[in-house]
């Protein structure tokens, strides 16, 4: 294998670990709630410009914007729960694509009129540089990233599936009646939920503005990614989030440096159509 | 008698707005509501009805502008004449795509139809004959009348109208079929149409094909009247969303909720970016996102739901 | 309630567009109509061209004698037209087609703009562009380059701008220049993004590439605005070219140069074609890791004191950024609209096309490096052209061809190397 493969592999994982970072915060609303958020790319987007300011403003790095754009993002969903979903969710589930949409053109044009059109950039040297190991070169701000991605995959999995508040969400969103007659407030729960996903989101948005560009167009650019992984690990599925996310950053690395870059998302499509023909309920979602 | 006043009043006042409304860009804007009104109307019928909700509709319409388009291109014939063919792509490709996709429920369905849009602009970027990135054009200059080239609004205005009027006509008697019939009880509940005996997949196909096919008659239309098609206006994920909120917004599943949902869209897009676009501060987009958010948020059945509600239970979400 | 809300929806649609009616006319101005991206993706380079135009309208409008023999600087208003200002209507392409031909039909018949600017898209220039054609007013476009836009026989469509041509010689001719100088240069790489822009500027390049004599050994397209072009990197480094040129919007030209630093890899010569490498957002986020990047350009700001170092400081003071070569190209697109409309004295429909026919200016009259402004039967200017420009520091300065050259050309490309 030549050394130029293993750097489109490992640089593959590396994006593919940033996509799964980036779709963790969606799988869960998704999964919970059975909500699909529109406005999620625009949440990534918002958490960026945080970033960025934090910059501006304090001179700090990602260990300042990180928690703070985590705290802000989370406070973001979960006034978008209390303000607009929780009433959406009344309607027919077309209702909350119509919701999530407007709230998705509302945050990103409000930025737009607040920032500016203009590009933005984080400076390269925020976190670490460039390491060369064995031949292969890694970027310090992706493998943070990636790093991160993992950790939060471990801590939302954890949450669901080892803490009491995790089962009292997952009580929540198999029966949100029975789980009222057991003592649980099922929109407090859910509301915790929409802060968790949003925080996450908030953690990826501001790692990704250590290496990606800044704007308020961003977020359409990172959201249709997000919905293909979330589809295709199963939705509420975080693991499956993650597995999707690397596999799909390998195959766009692959395809690209193999077929040629304008063929990588056609790859990717057919690949999880062709999922979906067999699995109807994604890689690791429950039937 | 008293059932069809209502109808009655808001054809008439269709028939009208021409009249009323004479400068140039009010024509064209009566125009573009009911291309709008007619997309969202086919898009309805396995959106709303079935409540399959596709957000990749916008193939079908790419079908129909494309197909116009490059029959001209390439013979040289009137992009009007493509029209049936962008029908029968858009049939051939729904019955493709639609017998693995409508098994798949919910989220699973919309995300899968995302795919296969991306899929077809992708494609289509890539592929020559389709003129690839540049896009396809129409006649720069008419040269019959078979060209349905106008400099006014208004021959549009009508063409557009008399296709919404068959669309709606297809939608209602559809709608009082036996296949509308159980088309709601799938809807509300697909295992407890199986009981009453439809056979659901042949049912929500039959839908997904005729829903295909008008919205391919949308796209021909909008390539007659902008004689200019590109992968992202023909095949732009943005068209299925606009599809889709607009009849969201007036009422899915209803009637007349696609051309109320247009009617209300399509002037606030225009208007708002004619009065604030200019500026470029983006205020177009934060007014639009607003009125939708506020719109979902306090009417999620659309503006016509209310009643509708009054008819039947409101529908649970089925995980 | 029920069966009112369609008609009450219908009624107040219709209210709405009602409010739209009429328009003032007042007489002591000239109203023109730019049609730009202001929303969407392109914003960025659409908020831009909107400040250059702005600026263009100052100069026009007010008396500024520094400027030299820059048409219509010295004196206020257009001086034929009893010193009436004038006027520019902006308005918002969306970045569709759709909303592009709207708002051209609502510039020309509820604003009465007596000609048209714009659309920075080519596709969108296409569908605003016949609307303009139907009603018989001028439409001016100074960046939009697809070379169909002036082959479709249209009578009132006019560009001041290089094509893919003209441009695809300007490379030939350094490459070919460098070569002969004894550097090696013969593997060359085009590297492009999918959309119209992008592929036609490379088939142009790699066709007139080969016909001077060097071997494009590769052609990298990629999707636009794209999420990651690690792979792109690595393709162009293993065909090792002598010089590797670039056409990029601002989103994926940034994301380039990003990449190339944590990859590793610069080729010896770096072109990268005007769009996203002339955005001043690019130098604002990259400049320090892209130092001595090629770019095209027909703008150059020149020595302190001349009449193009002045119109920089002005759009300095306007935008914070100095102005970049697709904004030079609205601007000087709009100038010379204004001065046909001057010249024909009216703002009759037919007067101002046989004024703009007739247009005929000098290097010394224009803003940007062409040779002058003077138009063929097809509305194009055959008087375009470009140079080349390199960032050194913090902003590019001309270095190619040597007569128009403020400064040295620096090879290979350095990047992020001091």
């Amino acid at each position: 294998m030549s050394a130029t493969l293993v750097q489109v592999i490992v640089g593959g994982l590396l994006l593919g670990a940033i996509y799964a970072l980036f779709s963790s915060g969606l799988t869960l609303i998704w999964g919970m709630m059975n909500v699909v958020n529109f406005a999620h790319g625009d949440f990534v987007m918002v958490a960026m410009y945080i970033a960025y300011v934090v910059y501006v403003l304090l001179g700090g790095g990602p260990l300042a914007s990180v928690p703070i754009a985590a705290v802000s993002l989370a406070t973001i969903g979960i006034l978008a729960y209390f303000l607009l979903v929780r009433h959406v969710m009344r309607g027919p589930m077309i209702a909350q694509i119509l919701g999530t949409f407007g709230l998705a053109l509302l945050l990103r044009y409000s930025m737009f009129g607040a920032a500016g059109a203009n590009f933005l950039s984080l400076p390269d040297n925020l976190v670490g540089g460039t390491y060369e190991i064995f031949g292969i070169r890694l970027q310090a701000s992706r493998v943070v990233a990636g790093i991160v991605a993992l950790l939060v995959t471990a801590g939302l999995h954890l949450l669901l599936t080892r803490t009491s508040l995790g089962s009292k969400m997952l009580a929540v969103s198999e029966d949100a009646t029975a789980a009222q007659l057991m003592g649980i407030r099922p929109d407090y729960m859910q509301a915790i939920a929409w802060g968790i996903a949003a925080g996450a989101t908030g953690i990826a948005g501001a790692l990704i503005a250590t290496f990606f560009y800044i704007s308020p167009t961003v977020g359409e650019t990172l959201a249709i990614i997000a919905f293909v992984t979330v589809a295709l690990g199963g939705f509420g599925s975080v693991p499956g989030a993650l597995v999707a996310g690397l596999l799909i950053g390998l195959i766009e690395s692959l395809s690209a440096y193999w077929i040629g870059g304008v063929w990588k998302d056609v790859v990717v499509y057919i690949l999880f159509i062709f999922v979906l023909w067999f699995r109807p309920q994604g890689l690791m979602g429950k039937s | 008698m008293k059932k069809l006043l209502w109808p009655g009043i808001t054809a008439v006042l269709l028939l009208a707005y021409p009249l009323v409304f004479t400068t140039p860009f009010q024509q064209r804007l009566g125009a573009l509501v009911l291309l709008y009104a007619i997309a969202a109307s086919a898009w309805n019928i396995v959106g709303g009805y079935a409540g399959q909700i596709s957000v990749g509709h916008v193939v079908f319409f790419g079908c129909g502008a494309y197909a116009s388009l490059a029959l001209f291109t390439h013979t040289g014939l009137p992009p009007v004449l493509g029209m049936p063919l962008g029908i029968a792509a858009a049939v051939g490709i729904a019955a493709i795509i639609g017998t693995p996709t409508l098994r798949l429920s919910g989220h699973y369905f919309s995300m899968a139809t995302i795919a296969v849009a991306e899929l077809a602009r992708l494609v289509t970027t890539n592929t020559e004959f389709l003129g690839a990135a540049v896009g396809l054009s129409g006649p720069t200059v008419p040269r019959t009348w078979l060209d349905l080239s106008f400099i006014s609004s208004v021959p549009y205005y009508y063409l557009f109208l008399a296709v919404l009027v068959i669309t709606l006509g297809i939608t209602w008697w559809m709608e009082r079929s036996r296949i509308g019939f159980y088309l709601r009880a799938i809807r509300d509940s697909e295992k407890a149409a199986r009981s009453l005996g439809a056979r659901a997949p042949r049912v929500k196909l039959i839908a997904y094909l005729l829903s295909a096919g008008l919205t391919s008659v949308a796209g021909s239309l909008y390539a007659l009247m902008f004689q200019f098609v590109d992968p992202e206006s023909g095949l732009g994920i943005l068209i299925s969303v606009k599809m889709l909120i607009m009849a969201a917004l007036g009422g899915a599943g209803l009637l007349f909720g696609p051309l109320v949902g247009a009617a209300i869209l399509v002037p606030l897009e225009e208007i708002s970016n004619s009065l604030l676009g200019g500026r470029g501060a983006g205020l177009t987009f934060v007014l639009y996102g607003a009125i939708i958010v506020l719109i979902a948020r306090f009417r999620p059945d659309g503006i016509l739901g209310l009643f509708q509600s009054a008819r039947k239970a409101p529908e649970k979400h089925d995980a | 309630m029920m069966k009112r809300s369609p008609w009450a929806a219908l009624a107040v649609a219709s209210l709405l567009a009602a409010g739209l009616s009429g328009g003032a006319f007042a007489q002591q101005t000239v109203k023109i109509g730019a049609i730009y991206p202001l929303s969407g993706n392109a914003a960025s380079a659409g908020t831009s061209a909107k400040a250059a135009i702005e600026l263009a309208v100052d100069i026009i409008n007010n008396d500024h004698p520094e400027l030299g023999d820059i048409t219509l600087a010295k004196g206020t208003g257009l001086p034929n037209l009893k010193g009436a200002k004038v006027e520019v209507v902006f308005a918002d392409n969306q970045g569709t087609p759709a909303a592009g031909q709207n708002q051209a039909l609502r510039l020309i018949t509820e604003e009465k703009v007596v000609a048209l600017h714009g659309a920075y898209q080519s596709g969108i220039t296409t569908t605003a562009s016949a609307i303009a054609e139907r009603y018989g007013i001028p439409f001016m476009t100074g960046e939009s380059v697809a070379a169909n836009l002036t082959e479709r026989g249209f009578k009132w469509f006019f560009r001041t701008t290089p094509i893919a041509s003209d441009i695809a010689d300007v490379y030939v001719s350094f490459l070919k220049e460098m070569k002969a100088k004894g550097m090696k240069i013969d593997n060359l790489v085009i590297v492009n993004e999918n959309t119209e822009y992008g592929t036609s500027i490379a088939k142009v390049v790699g066709d007139t590439a080969k016909a001077g004599g060097f071997n494009v050994s590769m052609v990298i397209p990629y999707s636009a605005n794209t999420t990651d072009v690690q792979s792109q990197v690595l393709q162009l480094k293993d065909a090792k070219p002598d010089a590797a040129i670039f056409i990029s919007y601002t989103s994926d030209a940034i994301l380039f140069t990003k990449t190339m630093q944590a990859l590793g890899y610069k080729p010896p010569i770096l072109i990268g074609d005007n769009s996203g490498f002339s955005d001043a957002s690019y130098l604002r986020t990259v400049g320090p890791i892209a130092q001595g990047v090629i770019n095209r350009s027909a703008w150059d700001i020149g020595k302190p004191g001349s009449p193009t170092f002045l119109i920089n400081e002005m759009y300095k003071k306007k935008t914070g950024n100095d102005l970049d070569d697709t904004s030079g190209r609205v601007m000087q697109g709009f100038l010379a609209l204004a001065e046909a409309v001057n010249r024909a004295g009216s703002t009759e429909p037919a007067k101002l096309q046989a004024a703009l026919k007739a247009t005929d200016l000098k290097p010394n009259q224009l803003m940007m490096g062409y040779k002058g402004i003077k138009f063929d039967a097809k509305g194009q200017n055959i008087l375009a052209s470009a140079m080349l420009i390199q960032a050194q520091g913090d902003q590019y300065v001309a270095v190619w061809p040597k007569e128009s050259a403020t400064a040295e050309l620096k090879l290979p490309y350095k990047a992020w190397e001091k």
